[in-house]
């Protein structure tokens, strides 16, 4: 069923179990496992059907700090979410990337990825996805990584039908919780607004945050102020933890043998380090985006090579002349460490229209990463070298020292952290279940339960652990 | 033990290579990396048999 406002759902007969908040890809794919089992649910979608710049507007927010997308932007609010502008890349956490670093503080997840690869057939089957083919590695220290370029399932559109005609699940349109009300234990209601309006309280036997990576630590935040606590009595790390991908054009190469490499559809391969040489470097995680350079690109390049390897440039030359190009541009996108400092509070002084504090964005990049994306690229060229694969030159603004280009991509759009898992209460928001610590119906669903980034996009992993958190859901509430 | 004198082909070799040292140094100084076999010059990644 869906309905356009809450006025019209409470004119239904469903009494939800769970309110599921937010219609992204985690609220959605919760809420389908539960209404699955038969399980009412009424999951609240602050937007409408299509994108509007009123709906969006209660996304704006601001920066302090490195420059960052404007926070309505960077994210959509209507139903499907974010998936109605993502770019369709797939790759699921790798299992090293939830193993603490021991030379990054606060690294490490309660799960490990064999607790998520059950779920994965399911994922498969939701973002319509071929198998994953196992990565291969290029040296010691460098892997070819496989990322599967999908067609960017829109959950809206693929499961609009499937919602409609559903007799478990009510998806209610138009209709945000402003706040939770909690008592220290438990979620006693949603405060409900939709069209325009305050509209009363919702209740459930539990409660589901799926509002976004950035929007679930404003609603939890929010909602502890207004409850005094009530609803993350453990607030320490709320908001604290946030990690994005930065992603920066690092560098370019000299192909040797652009065969080497299978690159896809848009002429890109990707490739990441092995757990041992970022251990070995005592830097984080890292994605290099290969891209095949036109040809006045490469021929620059050459000629810039000419001066310093001149055999090598000579028979790249030849090369050109052969292929047309076997250059490529080199962009670096990274895992941050996870840093307390970079954290979404709310403003003392800037509302959206139901009252609600808007985000206050607290994010730098450190120093750590500054040197990951230096000694990666340093790490990909000598493997490249290593092997006759070809060349790296890494980007003057990389070698000395300035700062951060700031005409470039800055980020991936994703927004990881503020809520993250795990089982210090002063560290982390829920446990390894994704529920709040203390709380007995609270749960949160999506990239705010990371602990770590890794190097891949997240909706594969946000998917993942939607299952996983829908599945254990199902099984609790079926007691 | 006598003196030992500069050939021609000495000298010229001389002059020549002065003639190189303001070229050489307006470019970047090859710095070893941490694995030997491989020098960053100018920000490529490179061996070092690549500069012979």
């Amino acid at each position: 069923m869906i309905f356009e406002s809450y006025e019209d759902f409470q004119t239904a007969s469903l009494t939800p179990k769970v309110a599921v908040i937010g219609s992204g890809p985690a609220g959605i794919t919760i809420a389908r496992k539960l209404g699955t089992a038969g399980i009412p649910v009424a999951v609240l979608e602050a937007g409408g059907r299509e994108f509007s710049d009123e709906s969006q507007d209660f996304y704006r927010g601001t920066t302090v700090g490195d420059p960052y997308f404007d926070l309505e932007i960077t994210r959509l609010r209507y139903i499907g979410g974010s998936s109605n502008h993502w770019a369709g890349w797939c790759r699921v956490l790798d299992a090293h990337d939830f193993k603490p670093k021991a030379w990054a503080p606060d690294t490490g997840w309660p799960i490990e990825r064999k607790d998520i690869e059950p779920f994965l057939p399911e994922v498969h089957d939701i973002l319509e996805l071929p198998e994953f083919r196992a990565d291969v590695p290029i040296s010691d220290d460098m892997r070819w990584v496989q990322l599967i370029k999908s067609n960017a399932v829109r959950f809206g559109e693929k499961y609009a039908d499937e919602l409609t005609k559903s007799r478990d699940i009510a998806l209610v349109l138009n209709t945000s919780a402003t706040s939770l009300d909690g008592d220290g234990s438990k979620i006693t209601g949603a405060q409900i607004w939709s069209n325009g309006k305050q509209a009363g309280l919702l209740k459930a036997d539990y409660f589901v945050v799926c509002t976004g990576g950035l929007e679930n630590s404003r609603l939890l935040l929010w909602s502890n102020q207004v409850s005094n606590g009530g609803v993350v009595p453990h607030a320490e790390a709320l908001g604290k933890y946030w990690m994005e991908h930065p992603t920066f054009e690092g560098g370019n190469a000299i192909l040797a043998d652009y065969d080497e490499f299978e690159v896809d559809a848009a002429n890109e391969a990707f490739f990441s380090p092995s757990p041992a040489a970022m251990e070995r470097l005592k830097i984080m995680n890292f994605g290099i985006r290969l891209i095949k350079t036109p040809y006045p690109g490469a021929k620059r390049l050459i000629a810039d090579l000419a001066c310093n390897a001149p055999d090598f440039a000579e028979w790249a030359a030849a090369k050109l002349g052969q292929h047309l190009r076997c250059a490529a541009q080199l962009y670096v996108a990274w895992e941050q460490a996870p840093r307390a400092n970079n954290r979404i509070a709310l403003s003392a002084s800037y509302m959206d229209h139901t009252g609600v504090p808007r985000i206050e964005l607290h994010w730098k990049k450190s120093e750590l990463e500054r040197r990951t994306i230096l000694e990666g690229l340093r790490l990909f060229g000598q493997t490249m070298a290593e092997k006759n694969l070809g060349r790296v030159r890494i980007d003057d603004w990389l070698t000395s020292g300035e700062d951060y280009p700031t005409n470039q991509e800055l980020a991936g759009h994703h927004h990881m952290g503020g809520t993250r898992m795990g089982t210090d209460l002063a560290k982390s928001v829920v446990d390894a279940d994704c529920k709040v610590h203390a709380m007995g119906n609270l749960y949160v669903g999506g990239s705010s339960v990371f602990c770590t980034s890794g190097e891949c996009n997240p909706t594969t992993t946000i998917t993942a652990l939607a299952c996983r958190l829908g599945d254990h859901l199902t099984r609790k509430i079926a007691v | 033990m006598p003196e030992k004198t500069l050939s021609r082909r000495i000298i010229l070799n001389l002059l020549f290579a002065l003639s190189l040292v303001p070229s050489m140094l307006d470019r970047s100084k090859p710095v070893a990396t941490t694995e030997d076999e491989f020098v960053e010059v100018n920000g490529w990644i490179l061996k070092k048999s690549d500069l012979a």
